[in-house]
């Protein structure tokens, strides 16, 4: 009694034979032709498990004749820099196994990091250029697109001058794109250039840097096991920085570290805390103080380090002793007791590490956030120290490259800002003259003027041009890689997109931008690939920088962001300038050679040593590095840091193993060590800046010093340690003023080479400033938010004073009167607050195009506290509509009644967009481009308010209203 | 031979779902099927808000093969509870006799079958031979054969999913549970395997033959 | 000046803690003891305690079946499945099989008394054969496939092999599947002709009282029954209620959690059986009686015309009102009986 197998015929169709033949033209299946070759045994240890546990491979590959090649490349979403591993045959894509070796995620991703390999099958990727005429999209070459955009924005150049072009970059570039692309807008005449970090960490950077000397992470994710404390702040790194959390978790387990998160969301991170503190969204200050209150009151500050390394601290005294427990009370809602609590727990479980995130910096008072929590760690003196630090998690794969390497309206790259100095310094590297760099712009002074950042673009294009400091408003955009939803005020923003004539969006998807139906003509869609890609390096938070390699060519007609940067230079006519010193293949620049020039160039972050022959050495050899210390400990990495954190001083040759941790003095300099920086001078209204009795391990100069210049040099009698090379380059760079040439622009490195040959730090050896003279809080205070649910509390905190900055006009007080003046809180009365989730990221159009992301989260939602929704008679599930109180604005989303959230707070994701007003906007993507998953954005209804250092957006408080849809 | 077992920590799970794309991706699980899920408990709840990633737990005397009209499960050598597709009818038995809600199927209503039941294979393929294509196609990637373990487990964010030898497993969690001082058993653990190392011992079960 | 100015103080209380940490016996302790501040709330170990309850969280995939954690009610399930589903079926199946053969060898086949006259009445006209037909189909094909899932494995399967089970049982599932639509068209077919016949009257009563005559092997003193006698209308009712029953609950096992979830289908699917069960049951009487049970039975359904004497028998009440309305002939003389009987 036979019955055939009926069902022999596959259950599914598997998606890498559906790739492997529209791409290459032959099925391929994935395990078909896998290797037998066995990492289980590594992989079994680092997974704390005994190997021998798992049965050998027995069947070897299918077919022997299709070789696998595995290439290493970093994960393209968080900041993390977790390693992937592709298993490629025949060019394509068909697998990815853990990079165990990684000393950073050990073989661990996320959600988005496991399904990286979706992101290039790219069925709803942009395939090639696209125009936008009278509301339909056309298929246009190459060659025709850049064409005819390089047309059009000569014309605006010669109309209305370089200013009127917006250059927005990416922190989803390579270190070497975003140089690129710096260095293309400088070439261009503009300082309008920006990318994410305005939106996410500017506020950080400024507050960071201003206080001890660099913006960055001071410790790594590893060194989080060393702390003995965890306090996590407006930050919930379990969806937006997962893999951070094994190396957190582990410091949890392994010391017993108490683990502290401050959040108004009881997160997902929170839910592993031993504390949770629930804050009044906006109140960051006075909870800070709240906690630096009882550090005072008992004496528990650390004396000596406040002594030694911390300058002005009694102000801040001055200005904590109002923030008694009753008051941090009545104005954030937290109880005094449970502050003592965290205070005394921070004070005996030192150290402590302070972790923060959006939460601390998207606020109208960002920057001062920011400073308060660095105030908070000096005083504890848990900077410079294994296991302390202040940990800010960055959000992009590379935001913290594309902002060291200046994607920013303030500055050049390294930090060297935009006066005549650092426009000579870069002018030198880049092997131009000066004067023809000047003659690109439109003045010397527009030269040096901070351009205009991403979060206002559009009010320069809707202002009155008299009202903007430059020629003319904006008229056209050219943006790579960023989402157009990021940013508040949608309302205000899709008028600015409507009037602007030009709007070149180069990504792998469309982007918000594109779907705006409002535009019909002269919008540009550049099919851009990703880094999985194309080769280059990324930093990552800690600062390490990793190579990531080519997996598999550009697919479909995308290209990568070297190719289209110089595409375009070579059109607007400085392809020669830009690339004199970059070896150009077909239209492709090396990124070897961007690596070799900006290594030259980037003098004052120490990103000087890590060649591109270096990296690779690390990425090779990541199994060296141990996973805690992240230092090599055998093979031709032994000793060095993995990645080469910056600063790693010196030319390449030097072997600086790179700096693990920030302004730690307990280790030589050639070891990773470092001082606070001499950035603000040596002195102030008679108080010295410099450290006193305090330096590095084995420095010859056993006290503060100052940045190291000629004359420094001349001074300490070690000028002759210079090679004759060496004082030739600084002569020619100093010509009359020899004196005055400084460890920044000595082009030769003689002057770093020396000072560390002394074991001293280039940039000298300072104070942390607790009072940050130039800022406009010079010491923090607390200001209420312009849309602040407490209008009783504006007239004792009132917001900044209106102002002007970055060629804008900036509202702040007066503002915030009139909201409430209008009561606007009556008619919005809760509190508006936004984030990430684990599977989206960003705007959201590329994890939303991802069918094994776009499952995880179908729907955009508001979280609505259980109380709150049984008042407004809200049930689980059902459509709400959020209003804002600008510009009628609301929002049609489902509604997540949970108590994660508090009573009379709203939390709204931000990462959805193709909705608007409950209408959706899919059939204005370009056909197959539109994401899986559209949602309503959540800054349609976000409003107003910006960080007068930074211009940050406020995104995390604002007031809203729901109701039942 | 080992006991292949899974232990999801709720100390250390933070639902970041990475077990679940790991899975997607290395078997091309299509949309609307679920091998493997995060699943958050008393959520929002200060303190006891909790998170567990779950699958086929391959449990000692698994109750979907018993109940299973067709007796289309086996079990492997290594304790993996598999079955084979060329026999399943997709009557849904499975996945109402399953403690944790594993067995999924293409079709969510049907008149007739509702599709070849899908689950966890535990990365260890199916009856088919292994490693190869047609393998692939029904039942995904087959790690085990190649030396790896689940790759759900490899790529956990926070090593909170472990897989491998059941006494293995076990030991790992009581260290960690003594290091930090606190954690209580492992959630499904006994549902699927019995109370203290029932689930060690039992006889595998040989694949149904296919005439 | 120190920093930590305190180490010095906790130095020796460090090294204590550290020695007690070398001491196997002392990890014990310390698990049992962990500090005040670890998150070891008596209420996590609530949470576990997966042998006794449900756990349900949530989920953010739409699936809301898969928020279900832990249901260790499919274990009951399963043992519902595996030991009490086959024995109600085949036992209560068996128990009636064998009391209808003991029935029959004591018994015997129910008679005439009066033999059959030869002249027909008709008793059920082709659409009432049609509906009776078509539900008495397909429930025969639904409980044969259905059995088929039930039993197949035990009892075919090592017989056959998996492969030929398997398409068996597909086959079997699919015909399961698409027979309960003519299933339930008979059904509403069946309700809607003889409902009104088959409301319960004060005769029922007195029927029930002597069993219909059917125990005593004279006939005993036969009731004045309508069209249908309480036997009868047992057996419609059983058969509506039963039906409407297994087709609703049928229903809900082909859409499977549209209406509920996973407790409300192991419900769902235990009703079923257990009617399944009763029906399977109720039917092998149904059959016993209307074939070899009673002489002139079967030729009700089979072409629809009875004898006179079996109508007057059996169905007086009726087979007056036939001959009142004309459908059938006046009685004739009761000694008329042809030769041969």
């Amino acid at each position: 009694m036979l019955i055939k197998r009926s069902s022999a015929k596959p259950v599914r169709k598997t998606l890498s034979g559906h790739l492997a033949s529209t791409i290459t033209g032959s099925g391929i299946d994935r395990r078909s032709f896998l290797k037998g070759t066995c990492t289980a045994a590594g992989g079994l240890a680092a997974m704390e498990m005994l190997p021998g546990t798992v049965r050998k491979a027995e069947a070897g590959p299918m077919q022997p004749n299709v070789p696998v090649e595995l290439r290493k490349n970093i994960c393209t979403h968080c900041s993390v820099g977790c390693t992937v591993i592709a298993e490629v045959q025949n060019g394509v894509w068909v697998g990815q196994e853990p990079g165990w070796e990684s000393p950073i995620s050990q073989g661990t991703h996320c959600a988005k990091g496991a399904s990286v390999r979706e992101v290039v099958h790219g069925e709803r990727r942009l395939k090639y250029p696209l125009k936008l005429v009278d509301g339909t999209w056309q298929r246009l070459s190459w060659e025709q697109a850049i064409d005819e955009i390089g047309d059009k924005l000569m014309e605006i150049r010669e109309s209305s001058g370089p200013d009127s072009v917006f250059w927005l970059g990416s922190a989803k570039f390579s270190n070497e794109g975003s140089y690129l692309y710096r260095k293309l807008a400088a070439f261009w005449g503009t300082n309008n250039v920006d990318h994410q970090a305005r939106i996410c960490h500017s506020t950080t950077v400024a507050g960071v840097a201003n206080t001890w000397g660099y913006g960055a992470m001071t410790n790594s994710y590893n060194d989080i096991q060393n702390s003995k404390c965890l306090v996590i702040v407006g930050g919930n790194p379990a969806e937006a920085h997962p893999v951070s959390m094994q190396h957190m978790l582990r410091g949890k387990e392994i010391n017993q570290a108490p683990f502290i998160v401050i959040d108004p969301r009881f997160t997902r991170t929170a839910a592993h805390a031993t504390e949770y503190v629930r804050i009044r969204p906006g109140t960051d200050i006075p909870v800070v103080w709240g906690i630096l209150w009882h550090i005072f009151e008992n004496g528990w500050e650390d004396k000596e380090y406040i002594q030694q390394r911390v300058y002005g601290m009694d102000q801040i005294r001055e200005e904590v002793r109002r923030w008694t427990p009753e008051e941090v009370e009545r104005v954030s809602g937290v109880p005094g007791e449970q502050l003592r609590r965290i205070a005394q727990t921070m004070v005996e479980n030192r150290p402590a590490t302070v972790i923060w995130c959006m939460g601390v910096t998207q606020h109208s008072v960002g920057t001062a956030n920011v400073r308060a929590l660095c105030v908070l760690q000096l005083a504890l003196g848990n900077i410079g120290v294994a296991g302390g630090g202040a940990n800010i998690y960055r959000g992009h794969c590379n935001v913290q490259g594309a902002t060291d390497f200046g994607l920013d309206v303030s500055t050049l790259p390294s930090y060297y800002g935009l006066e005549e100095g650092a426009w000579q310094h870069w002018s030198r590297v880049w092997e131009v003259d000066y004067d023809w760099m000047v003659s690109r712009f439109a003045s010397k002074k527009l030269m040096e003027t901070k351009g205009i950042p991403t979060t206002r673009w559009f009010d320069a294009v809707l202002s009155d041009p008299e009202q903007i400091e430059q020629p003319d408003r904006l008229r056209a955009f050219v943006c790579f890689g960023h989402g157009g939803n990021t940013v508040t005020r949608m309302p205000e923003m899709v008028k600015g997109l409507a009037d602007l004539d030009l709007l070149v969006i180069a990504d792998p998807h469309p982007t918000t931008f594109a779907s705006i139906p409002e535009r019909r003509n002269g919008t540009y869609l550049l099919p851009a690939c990703t880094q999985f890609e194309t080769s280059g390096s990324r930093t990552c938070s800690n600062r390490s920088m990793q190579w990531g390699e080519k997996i598999v060519e550009p697919i479909f007609e995308s290209k990568d962001d070297y190719e289209i940067i110089y595409r375009l230079a070579a059109k607007l006519g400085f392809a020669e300038e830009m690339f004199k010193n970059i070896a150009v293949e077909d239209s492709h620049p090396l990124p070897e050679d961007i690596l070799r020039e900006m290594n030259r160039g980037c003098l004052s972050t120490g990103y000087t040593g890590q060649s591109p022959e270096r990296l690779k050495m690390h990425m090779r050899y990541q199994a060296d590095f141990d996973k805690v210390s992240m230092r090599a400990t055998r093979g031709p990495c032994e000793g060095e840091y993995y990645g080469l954190p910056w600063p790693c001083w010196g030319h390449p040759e030097l072997r600086h193993p790179g700096s693990p941790n920030l302004y730690d003095t307990s280790v030589h300099v050639m070891e990773g060590g470092g001082t606070f920086r001499a950035r603000f001078g040596v002195e102030r209204e008679g108080q010295n800046l410099l450290a006193e009795g305090s330096y590095t391990v084995g420095s010859e100069i056993e006290d503060g010093y100052p940045e190291f210049t000629m004359a420094v040099l001349r001074k300490l009698g070690w000028e002759q340690d210079l090679t004759p090379e060496e004082r030739r380059v600084i002569e020619l760079i100093g010509g009359e003023n020899i004196d005055d040439v400084s460890w920044q622009t000595d082009l030769s490195m003689g002057i770093i080479r020396v000072a560390l040959k002394h074991g001293c730090l280039p940039y000298g050896n300072a104070k942390a400033r607790a009072v940050a003279w130039n800022l406009p809080d010079p010491v923090p205070i607390h200001r209420e938010p312009i849309y602040s649910p407490r209008p009783d509390l504006i007239s004792e905190f009132p917001a900044i004073p209106d102002r002007r900055d970055y060629r804008l006009p900036q509202l702040g007080q007066s503002l915030q009167a009139a909201v409430a003046q209008r009561n606007l809180q009556e008619q919005f009365p809760m509190v508006l607050t936004s984030g990430r989730l684990v599977e989206y990221e960003g705007g959201g159009e590329e994890t939303r195009s991802n069918r094994w992301l776009a499952e995880l989260q179908q729907n955009m939602f508001a979280e609505i506290n259980t109380e709150d929704a049984q008042r407004l008679g809200i049930s689980h599930g059902q459509w709400v509509w959020v209003h804002g109180p600008e510009a009628n604005s609301r929002a049609r989303v489902r509604a997540l009644v949970t108590n994660r959230i508090g009573p009379g707070t709203v939390f709204m994701p931000f990462h959805f967009s193709g909705y608007w007003q409950g209408e959706s906007h899919r059939q204005y993507y370009p056909e197959g481009t539109d994401p899986i998953v559209l949602g309503e954005p959540c800054n349609a209804v976000t409003t107003y308010g910006y960080d007068p250092v930074t211009f940050m957006q406020e995104t995390k408080v604002t007031l809203c209203r729901v109701e039942p849809a | 031979m080992a006991r292949m077992k899974f232990l999801c920590d709720s100390g250390r799970c933070i639902e970041c779902n990475a077990c679940v794309t790991a899975c997607k991706n290395e078997h091309e699980v299509p949309w609307g099927m679920n091998r493997r899920r995060v699943v958050t408990l008393n959520d929002g709840e200060v303190g006891r808000e909790r998170s567990i990633s779950i699958a086929c737990m391959h449990c000692t005397a698994a109750p979907c093969a018993t109940v299973c009209p067709v007796g289309c499960f086996y079990q492997t050598a290594d304790g993996v509870v598999l079955h084979d597709k060329d026999l399943c009818i997709g009557c849904g038995y499975c996945f109402y006799a399953c403690p944790f809600g594993a067995p999924q199927f293409p079709q969510t209503t049907n008149y007739g079958s509702r599709g070849k039941m899908d689950k966890c294979t535990f990365c260890s393929g199916g009856p088919e031979e292994d490693m190869t294509p047609v393998e692939y196609q029904k039942y995904g990637a087959n790690r085990l054969a190649e030396g790896k373990l689940p790759l759900c487990a490899e790529m956990c964010s926070t090593r909170a999913l472990m897989a491998g030898d059941g006494a293995v497993l076990e030991d790992i969690y009581r260290e960690r549970v003594v290091r930090r001082g606190y954690g209580t058993a492992a959630v499904g653990w006994e549902t699927a395997y019995g109370p203290d190392g029932e689930g060690n011992t039992y006889e595998p079960v040989h694949p149904p033959v296919r005439s | 000046m120190r920093r930590h100015s305190h180490f010095f103080l906790l130095a020796p209380l460090l090294v204590a803690l550290a020695l007690l940490f070398a001491m196997p016996a002392a990890q014990a302790q310390y698990a049992n003891e962990p500090r005040p501040d670890a998150p070891t709330a008596p209420d996590q170990v609530q949470i576990y305690n997966p042998d006794e309850s449900r756990l349900v969280g949530s989920v953010t995939i739409p699936d809301q079946n898969l928020a279900v954690l832990v249901q260790p009610e499919g274990r009951d399930w399963r043992s519902f499945r595996r030991d009490y589903l086959p024995w109600i079926i085949g036992g209560l199946a068996i128990i009636v099989a064998v009391a209808l053969l003991a029935f029959f060898l004591i018994r015997g086949k129910i008679r005439l008394h009066s033999g059959l006259s030869g002249r027909k009445v008709l008793r059920f006209n082709s659409i009432d054969r049609f509906a009776h037909w078509t539900i008495a189909t397909s429930f025969l094909v639904l409980a044969l496939t259905g059995l088929i899932l039930t039993f197949g494995r035990p009892l075919l399967l090592p017989l056959i092999g998996n492969s030929a089970f398997t398409a068996l049982a597909q086959a079997g599932m699919a015909i399961h599947n698409f027979f309960s639509i003519p299933f339930v068209v008979g059904l509403v077919l069946v309700v809607a002709l003889w409902i009104k016949d088959n409301i319960p009257n004060r005769s029922d009563v007195a029927w029930v009282k002597t069993m219909g005559g059917m125990l005593s092997k004279d006939g005993g003193p036969h009731v004045k029954t309508g069209r249908f006698n309480a036997g009868q209308k047992g057996m419609f009712w059983s058969i509506v209620l039963g039906g409407l029953g297994l087709a609703v609950t049928g229903f809900l096992l082909m859409t499977p959690f549209a209406f509920t979830g996973i407790w409300g289908m192991q419900v769902i699917h235990i009703i079923h059986g257990v009617l399944a069960a009763l029906l399977i049951a109720a039917i092998i009487g149904h059959i016993y009686i209307g074939t070899v049970g009673m002489e002139g039975a079967f030729d009700a359904m089979g072409n629809g015309q009875v004898d006179e004497n079996w109508a007057r028998e059996h169905h007086a009440a009726w087979y007056e009102e036939q001959v009142r309305k004309g459908y059938a002939d006046s009685p004739p003389n009761m000694a008329q009986r042809p030769a041969g009987e």
